[in-house]
């Protein structure tokens, strides 16, 4: 009976969802309040209905795996809309709908002023509906379905502001990169299909026992890449901020972006036994955590801080899935949408009080302008840097001490410690240019942050930061026993880090006010800047060599082979001289006629001595 | 905290034991009434638990009980801070038992080069 009601809430929060969706298909439009009546009631209602799930498998354990319709079946495969309700999609559903609501609120708030607000809203709603049937799905196929409708909605929400070159740009750039994590996974699942015969997750793992799985591994580290952000497909994050304030806060911190490690902690069966895919993990989301905090060092557009400081906690978890831990990764996930939602939102909340300036450099003080934001902003930071017992501690250290334990790759381990630090760093950097100081912008600000669409999902979101992490972790008895045996230093190393971290940067923000120079003239800080150069580079090497390509195809081959080498010109190049050559033969000259006469008299007269 | 390391690449290379290999010397070598250790969890137990393979260990039966802890005190879910400790504790002797392993073979080890050296000696 208890799986009935688990499957059965599952299956009210979807149509609860899709409900206001299906109210927008008739030709008339949408009255006005659609938006915070349909919507978010929705959403709040989906959320209060899916602590059902979790309530029963918190006290009971019980996990169910439905398969409802054999959609298309041959005699050889089966495709089947099955769905997991396992530990991870029954935990991650409250949590997603939870910060979910909170974001609709502020959203109806900081959209208000746009025309299509109702449209936005329905865009949000579809990109949540995907992301559940992506986190709930038991094959491959319904798996696709999710990780592509995320994709495209993304696209759309990205280029909400469609009128703005930058915005077009950084849609196309996050469906391209997007694209290219695609290939690995198409790959991996026509891998899937042809050896193990089936998409189903339980008959894959039992199906690939003893089976060399690099190949299909690989294709999923490269899906992980492309959707989770991590180096060498990262430049779509940052850029993915020109998107509205509850676009990044919800896609692009708690929800999308974790759709990539998702995938893998799904599929830990398939890699727990391959050192290669583990070790790769772990060294690409080393360098991954390392380079995109160093970039977050020198940032000074707000939402680009935080979005690198997201790309950062997931290397994180990839260096956590490295270490083949599934679980303490989704503890990440989980804790992650807390307070990097809440710092997107609190971003938002500033960015619309300072009419619309996302530069930190021109803020400045909000700590007695806006005290509410300001405090949640802090907060949020504390549980970024692992500051004990907040939430982020409870997933960090845990990672950090997993890290330190292992006997492992040691420079992973040391790129990911200095990562650690370099995110206290950079989150006293916001802190201090935010709400420390005085202001640095125009005095008639529409500063007001007295508005319950606001305040209220701050304050929500603001407990979740602080109390999420002890409940998931009282609550779930780990899966891999957790080593806690360790010097004191190794224990507390991720604490020392980021003290180190968060003295330096005082010293440095003590600076600012000493020096002369805006910004300093050094090489690490261009490095820093520009984003490793890496958006240079590849956005502008890549296109050329396939321009180039296109280029010498079409004149090189097309035109100069075909045409002229191998074609018409070709023959009137041979024929040319032959008939240049009979022609001034035959001009006229006596002396050559006379000749020729005589030759071919002497020849014939030969021929009939000789006959 | 990284002495095994420099002992084992710098300063006694050849005595060194590794960790991945079998040990050389057996655990009775000098312990004449030293016994097996017994799991005291069984596997019908731990098959209806459906523990993972890696938490089958010597300290599973803690665990057992912390599970149990868990599943009847729920929602009180910090109640089960003793069992919790428990498990931690014996956890954490059994990695002092290993740790006291590794430096027993090293001892032994370094034991059999000074004997090895001694009748050249003399």
């Amino acid at each position: 009976m208890l799986t009935t009601i688990v499957t059965s809430s599952h299956l009210l929060v979807i149509t609860l969802l899709i409900l206001p969706i299906l109210t927008t298909l008739n030709p008339s439009p949408v009255p006005p309040p659609w938006a915070t009546s349909q919507v978010k009631t929705a959403v709040k209602l989906a959320f209060f209905v899916s602590l059902a799930p979790l309530i029963i498998f918190l006290n009971e354990g019980t996990e169910a795996i439905v398969t409802n319709w054999a959609w298309m079946n041959t005699l050889t495969f089966d495709i089947n809309l099955s769905f997991k309700f396992d530990h991870y999609s029954i935990i991650f559903v409250p949590i997603a709908l939870y910060v979910t609501w909170a974001i609709l609120e502020f959203a109806s708030w900081y959209m208000h002023a746009d025309p299509q607000m109702n449209r936005f809203f329905k865009y949000l709603l579809t990109f949540l509906i995907a992301m559940i049937v992506l986190v709930s799905a038991n094959n491959m196929f319904q798996f696709f379905i999710g990780w592509e409708g995320v994709g495209i909605m993304s696209f759309l929400l990205i280029g909400w502001w469609y009128g703005r070159t930058d915005a077009n740009t950084a849609a196309l750039q996050a469906v391209i990169y997007n694209r290219v994590g695609d290939i690995g996974l198409i790959l991996t699942m026509a891998w899937l299909a042809t050896n193990l015969n089936s998409w189903e997750m339980q008959h894959m793992f039992t199906a690939s026992k003893d089976m060399n799985l690099t190949l299909p591994l690989m294709g999923l580290i490269l899906a992980a890449t492309g959707k989770s952000a991590q180096f060498g497909l990262h430049p779509w994050l940052p850029s993915a901020m020109e998107g509205p304030t509850p676009v990044s806060a919800l896609l692009h911190s708690s929800t999308m972006v974790v759709a990539g490690i998702f995938l893998l902690i799904r599929l830990n069966p398939l890699m727990e036994n391959n050192q290669m895919a583990l070790t790769t993990c772990l060294c690409l989301g080393a360098l991954t955590t390392l380079f995109t905090a160093t970039c977050a060092l020198t940032q000074n557009d707000i939402k680009k801080i935080v979005a690198f400081s997201t790309s950062s906690q997931l290397g994180l978890m990839m260096v956590t899935i490295g270490l083949n831990q599934p679980q303490l990764a989704f503890l990440h996930i989980c804790t992650h949408a807390f307070f990097k939602a809440m710092l997107f939102l609190c971003s938002g909340s500033i960015i619309h009080s300072l009419n619309d300036e996302q530069d930190i450099r021109k803020m400045g003080g909000m700590h007695r302008l806006a005290p509410f934001t300001s405090t949640c902003l802090t907060i949020g930071s504390l549980a970024l840097t692992g500051t004990p017992f907040l939430a982020g501690f409870f997933s960090k250290d845990a990672i950090i001490e997993a890290m330190n334990t292992s006997h492992l790759n040691a420079w992973a381990l040391a790129l990911t410690l200095l990562a650690t630090s370099f995110t206290a760093v950079y989150s006293l950097r916001v802190v201090f240019f935010v709400s420390m100081g005085h202001p640095r912008f125009l005095p008639l600000s529409p500063l007001n942050e007295n508005n319950p669409a606001v305040i209220s999902p701050l304050k929500r979101l603001a407990w979740g930061s602080i109390i999420a992490g002890l409940l998931i972790t009282s609550n779930l008895t780990p899966l891999k026993t957790p080593i806690m045996t360790m010097h004191p230093a190794l224990k507390l190393s991720a604490l020392i880090v980021t003290i180190l971290g968060l003295l330096v940067a005082l010293e440095l923000a003590s600076m600012t006010s000493k020096q002369v120079k805006v910004s300093p003239a050094l090489s690490p800080h261009h490095f820093s800047n520009m984003l490793g150069y890496f958006p240079m580079i590849t956005h502008r090497a890549t296109p050329k060599v396939g321009l180039i390509l296109g280029q010498t195809m079409a004149s090189q081959t097309v035109d100069q082979t075909w045409l002229e080498k191998a074609g018409p010109k070709m023959i009137t190049s041979a024929q040319l001289p032959l008939i240049s050559t009979s022609s001034n033969m035959q001009q006229g000259s006596i002396k050559a006629y006379l000749s020729l006469f005589f030759m071919t008299l002497c020849l014939a007269t030969l021929l009939i001595n000789s006959l | 905290m990284g002495a095994h390391l420099a002992r084992r690449y710098i300063t006694e290379t050849d005595t060194e034991p590794d960790p991945k290999k079998k040990f050389e010397f057996g655990p009775q070598v000098g312990l004449p009434d030293r016994n097996e250790r017994e799991m005291v969890a069984t596997q019908e137990q731990m098959n209806l638990a459906q523990l993972p393979v890696e938490q089958r260990d010597y300290c599973a039966h803690h665990l057992l009980k912390l599970m149990k802890c868990k599943r009847d005190n729920w929602p009180a879910f910090l109640s089960c801070k003793h069992e919790r400790h428990d498990w931690d504790y014996c956890q954490n002797q059994d990695y002092l038992m290993r740790m006291k392993e590794y430096e027993r073979e090293r001892r032994l080890q370094l034991r059999k080069k000074r004997l090895a050296v001694q009748p050249e000696a003399a």
